[in-house]
């Protein structure tokens, strides 16, 4: 290949990507090390500029060598590897990049398993930071070792999916118990788990090609794509995190007051810090990851579906229907979504399900109208008419034949609301309107992180960004699905 | 490679369970004493979410379920409170006036203004302290507490507070601004470093209440108007710091108490006169502030009927007759100390007292002719005076008032009747007249919804040590008090009263900046349902009680936070303290449950 065409490459803009991202968070420990004048910055900083310079050199090696791990020479493979190891030290960026390197033929089950991988280094690295606490969870140690024997496991199966499985019955076998192990272990709350055995299902298992090669086409683009896989990562390690933390975070780190511990500065026994309450930070963002999770993943699935079937209904039927309901999804549409929740919120009192049901009333006219919009189009269609002519039930067609054909706009604006229904629920409890103050939520930790913002500000730094890497990973996530669906990209 | 691995897990696990403890390890035996808690409902305002939130924790260490009604305003919480829909709510009392009366009278009585329960041993209590002179009364207010917090739990106390107000150092001088216990800011004191600046700039003050209540001073009581109006109108004696009664820098020259503590006597100034608003400033009006100006002020003061929505006759309802003295032999009289009230009124003044005169025409104290003012109560009251001192006791012009307020107080309307002191004459650009006489230091020209302008009073105590030294003060309306301490930190104000705890540190680590603290007699309590709810046993209203650690408090405020026992405890020294005791809680609850089982 030209050096031209290799730069053109998606591999070779994937390492691009990561070396700027690789000396952004160089430059940021280099600050911390130099301001804090700690060991652990010291060490982080110099390994992340190490693993810059290898980035960079493998980016040359790369134009000289092609992008495909058969054509390297011995040291283009030793800095792959080297790279490889860069996880450890928490940088994904090259990691992640380094492990797409070793593979000849780009698969999406092997894309999957190590990002599956990845996300075990870092749970398992985040939950053993309670190490450090004073007493942990009765349950913690089981967990942590079962946790890292996980990951050990998921190494190895990176080395069994590495090389395209042939079809054969044997590996059929195999792929099925894999199947059900990835099932079970799913229950560490890793999404990802699900999505590869999925697709082990759809490739190796099922025999009906035209399924398979849809779900490829899809996850191809998903898989290729650098930004929305980092997104489902981050996405990924926040839910398994706080998933677990029931058996692996002690609850009263969070939840209690402890005065001997007030306004600590970050340490390893506190790695955000403690609030004016003397709780644990990293133990309320952890704890509370699941909770604001919960609450943008319902926020957002309650009016799907409502102002889905809604909006279903105005388009398929008669226009007195449409209407109707049109024009009193219009009235709704005109009042601000947040400023009806804090209305709601003020009348009904502040709780976690009037917090649910006011966040969600608001983004029913949105899902409406873009439902509304696809079965206008799709009802036109002939293969409506042509079972309209064989006369199957009005139902039937719309639920069956129209809205499953309509859906991939309505996914792609899902995945971007959860990222603002994330930000509305912080919102309303930064303003002390969604649930009760003690409650680790992300905008609760950050409200109280916010009246400390000068004089201690780790307590608003810490809880802004996670509320920050989660919106961005469900926007980069969204991106990408849209991409992945967008029939004119096809 | 794979036994490597596995002797390497096995030592990590090893050496992770020898040093780790678990959570099983370091708790303590929880054992559940028969039964479920009932669950305790916590009322409080967003403002106290730190107080809430602590005693819910507290609170859920000593096993109760608890569910927090947090209101966002003020309007909202007293709704709530009023409906009595809690079992717990997290309130603030100041005593205003300096005085134990006060703190107990409205709270603690069965038909006090905001009485919290009915209990007849505590109603003989405080009347009997109220009769009473210091020395004596720590005893009765002792009683008082032990029966109302440590026998009945009616009430928990949390703290008292401190207060502390930031000073632009580099505009003002520091010297010059007090931070009394109870009284409002002293304005006329105030005064820049440069005094060449006393006439070309205004001092920056700032309030955080925009909406006046009323400028009539026994029509309000609250953040409002206090400051303001205890600025425009003077009262017959004043605190000091620590709330000593003292008639520096008030109407009177002196005060005296006649034997029996029923009668109080007033010697008058002559050196006031009211200002009044012409072409946006003040002005002399030439009315001299007199006693006749006194006696109506009192008098509608101690009527509830003198004006709608009278807000603080309670508070002057045991003064019994004021009128003035124009009998020389009436001061003859000795007081309880053998001194003759004559010979107590007349110390210090530049000229002895040759005749007491009735008219405002015929007052001259260089001449020797003074006025006097008697006030009687109705029983033994020597409280009486902090009443006096209080903003609501402020001394109004009877000529001008009587000539607004002509309506009847019953066919009173809002909408059509404009009463002295209300809001809708100061606002710029309203089409109502300023008609506000003030006897104070400064008068309110006028205001909008994000400043006040003040004037001095041309013709208050000229060229003694209380006339007014700085021209104008401004007063800005700044509601949340981070923007606030913004405004003061960059100029936009020159004094921010209200810091709070967790902020001392950043105005005192400000070179521009400093930081004034004094004692309050603001003290912060749960109020118990004792009408409704779990909270009727009297067991379980003590281990709530004695769930509550006051430590916990003191250093979640950093240090910035005193111990208390009831709204008494910053005014007088009872010696009780509430001890939290988890021992004491268990056993409690042990009651509770015996009785219930019942």
């Amino acid at each position: 290949m030209p050096p031209q065409q290799i730069k053109q490459h998606d591999r070779y803009k994937h390492g691009q990507f990561a070396l700027v991202l690789s000396l952004v968070f160089t430059l940021f420990f280099l600050y911390l090390a130099v301001t804090r004048q700690t060991m652990v910055y010291t060490l982080i900083s110099l390994a992340f500029i190490f693993e810059s310079l290898i980035q960079q050199l493998l980016l040359r090696r790369l134009v000289k060598e092609g992008v495909s791990p058969t054509d390297h020479s011995k040291r283009t493979r030793i800095y792959t590897l080297l790279q490889v190891f860069s996880l450890f030290t928490g940088n994904i960026f090259t990691a992640s990049f380094a492990f797409r390197l070793r593979q000849a033929k780009e698969t999406i089950s092997y894309t999957f398993m190590t990002y599956i991988f990845i996300a075990d280094v870092f749970l398992v690295a985040l939950t053993a930071l309670n190490i450090f606490k004073p007493y942990v969870t009765n349950s913690f140690l089981i967990i942590l070792i079962s946790l890292i024997s996980l990951t050990v496991i998921d190494g190895l199966f990176i080395h069994y999916l590495k090389a395209d499985i042939t079809e054969t019955k044997s590996h059929r076998a195999r792929i099925k118990l894999l199947i059900v192990f990835l099932m079970i272990t799913a229950l560490t709350g890793n999404v990802l788990r699900l999505l590869l055995s999925y697709q082990l299902y759809i490739h190796y298992i099922q025999t009906d090609e035209s399924k398979r090669e849809q779900s490829n086409q899809f996850w191809q683009k998903i898989t290729r794509s650098f930004t929305s896989m980092l997104g489902l990562l981050f996405i990924v390690i926040i839910f398994s995190l706080s998933w677990m933390s029931t058996f692996t975070f002690v609850e009263s780190f969070a939840v209690e007051n402890n005065y001997q511990t007030l306004l600590l500065e970050p340490s390893l026994t506190h790695p955000f810090g403690t609030d004016n309450f003397g709780r644990d930070v990293y133990s309320r963002v952890v704890r509370g990851g699941v909770i604001s999770l919960t609450i943008g993943v319902l926020t957002t699935l309650i009016p799907m579906l409502i102002g889905g079937a809604l909006g279903a209904i105005s388009g398929y039927f008669h226009p007195l229907v449409d209407q109707t309901v049109m024009r009193v999804l219009d009235a709704l549409y005109a009042i601000p979504g947040i400023l009806l929740a804090i209305a709601i919120i003020a009348a009904f009192g502040s709780n976690t399900t009037n917090l649910v049901i006011a966040l969600s009333i608001g983004a029913i006219p949105m899902f409406a109208r873009t439902m509304r919009a696809n079965v206008l189009i799709i009802k036109k269609l002939e293969y409506i008419e042509a079972s309209r002519a064989i006369g199957e039930s009005e139902w039937k067609i719309l639920f069956k034949h129209i809205v499953p054909n309509a859906l991939a706009p309505m996914i792609v604006r899902a995945t971007l609301a959860i990222g603002t229904a994330v930000i509305a629920t912080s919102s309303l409890s930064f303003l002390g309107l969604g649930v009760e103050p003690h409650v680790p939520e992300w905008g609760n930790v950050l409200r109280v992180g916010s009246a400390y913002l000068e004089t201690e500000p780790y307590l608003a730094i810490f809880p802004g960004l996670a509320i920050i890497l989660l919106v961005l990973s469900f926007n980069f996530l969204g991106d990408g699905v849209r991409d992945a669906l967008d029939p004119k990209m096809n | 490679m794979k036994k490597w691995l596995f002797l390497l897990l096995t030592t990590v696990l090893l050496g992770l369970t020898g040093c780790l403890s678990t959570e099983s390890d370091v708790s303590e035996d929880n054992t559940e004493s028969g039964g479920e808690l009932p669950t305790i409902n916590i009322l409080g305002l967003a403002t106290s979410e730190d107080d809430v939130n602590i005693l819910r924790d507290q609170l859920a260490k000593s096993g109760f379920d608890v569910e927090l009604n947090i209101q966002p305003d003020y309007g909202s919480f007293a709704t709530q409170r009023d409906a009595k829909n809690y079992d717990l709510a997290v309130t603030n009392w100041t005593t205003v006036t300096g005085n134990p009366d006060y703190a107990v009278r409205s709270l603690f009585t069965s038909d006090g203004d905001y009485s919290l329960f009915k209990d007849e041993k505590a109603d003989t209590l405080i009347n009997q302290a109220a009769t009473e002179l210091p020395a004596d009364y720590q005893q009765t207010y002792t009683d008082l507490e032990q029966h109302i917090v440590l026998d009945e739990a009616y009430i928990a106390p949390l703290y008292i507070s401190y207060k502390a107000q930031g000073i632009n150092q580099e505009v003002l001088d520091v010297d010059t601004v007090r931070l009394p216990r109870s009284r409002a800011a002293v304005w006329e004191q105030y005064d820049f470093n440069d005094e060449s600046k006393r006439e070309t700039d205004p001092l920056l003050f700032h309030q955080s209440i925009s909406t006046l209540t009323s400028l009539d001073p026994i029509k309000g009581n609250d953040g409002s108007i206090n400051t303001l109006n205890t600025n425009m109108y003077v009262r017959l004696v004043n605190l000091t710091d620590d709330d000593a009664v003292v008639s520096d820098g008030s109407l009177s020259y002196n005060y005296a108490i006649g034997d029996g503590n029923t009668d109080y006597y007033f010697i008058l100034r002559d050196d006031i006169n009211f200002a009044k608003v012409e072409n946006d400033t003040a002005v002399d009006s030439g009315e001299l502030v007199s006693a006749e100006d006194v006696v109506f002020s009192l008098n509608r003061a101690n009527d509830r009927n003198s004006v709608p929505d009278h807000r603080t006759y309670s508070l002057h309802e045991r003064m019994e007759t004021i009128e003035v003295v124009t009998d020389m032999t009436e001061l003859d009289q000795t007081n309880a100390d053998g001194t003759s009230i004559k010979n107590e009124l007349a110390e210090g003044l530049s000229a002895p007292i040759n005749a007491l005169v009735d008219s405002e025409d015929e007052v001259n104290n260089a001449e020797g002719n003074y006025q006097v003012v008697k006030i009687t109560t109705a029983e033994p009251f020597p409280q009486v005076l902090n009443y006096l001192a209080h903003q609501s006791a402020g001394i109004v012009s009877k000529d001008q008032v009587e000539q607004i307020n002509t309506f009847t107080v019953e066919d009173y309307d809002v909408n059509t009747d404009i009463a002295y002191g209300d809001q809708r004459t100061v606002i710029e650009g309203n089409d109502t007249d300023n008609t506000l006489y003030a006897s104070g230091p400064y008068l309110l020209i006028n205001k909008n919804d994000y400043e006040a302008r003040f004037v001095k009073n041309p013709a208050y105590m000229p060229e003694t040590n209380h006339e007014p030294k700085i021209n104008e003060v401004l007063v800005k309306f700044i509601q949340d008090a981070e923007s606030a301490l913004s405004a003061l930190r960059n100029g936009e104000v020159h004094v921010l009263y209200g810091i709070k705890e967790n902020r001392y540190e950043t105005v005192e680590e400000d070179p521009s900046l400093y930081l004034q603290t004094n004692q309050s007699n603001g003290v912060t309590y749960v109020a118990m349902n004792t009408e409704a709810g779990p909270l009727t046993s009297r067991a379980l209203r003590q281990a709530v009680l004695h769930s509550i650690d006051q430590e916990e408090f003191i250093s979640f405020y950093q240090g910035n936070k005193l111990k208390t026992v009831s709204t008494v405890s910053p005014l007088v020294d009872t010696g009780l303290v509430v001890e939290h005791d988890e021992a004491q809680v268990e056993q409690l609850i042990q009651d509770y449950f015996d009785n219930t089982s019942e």
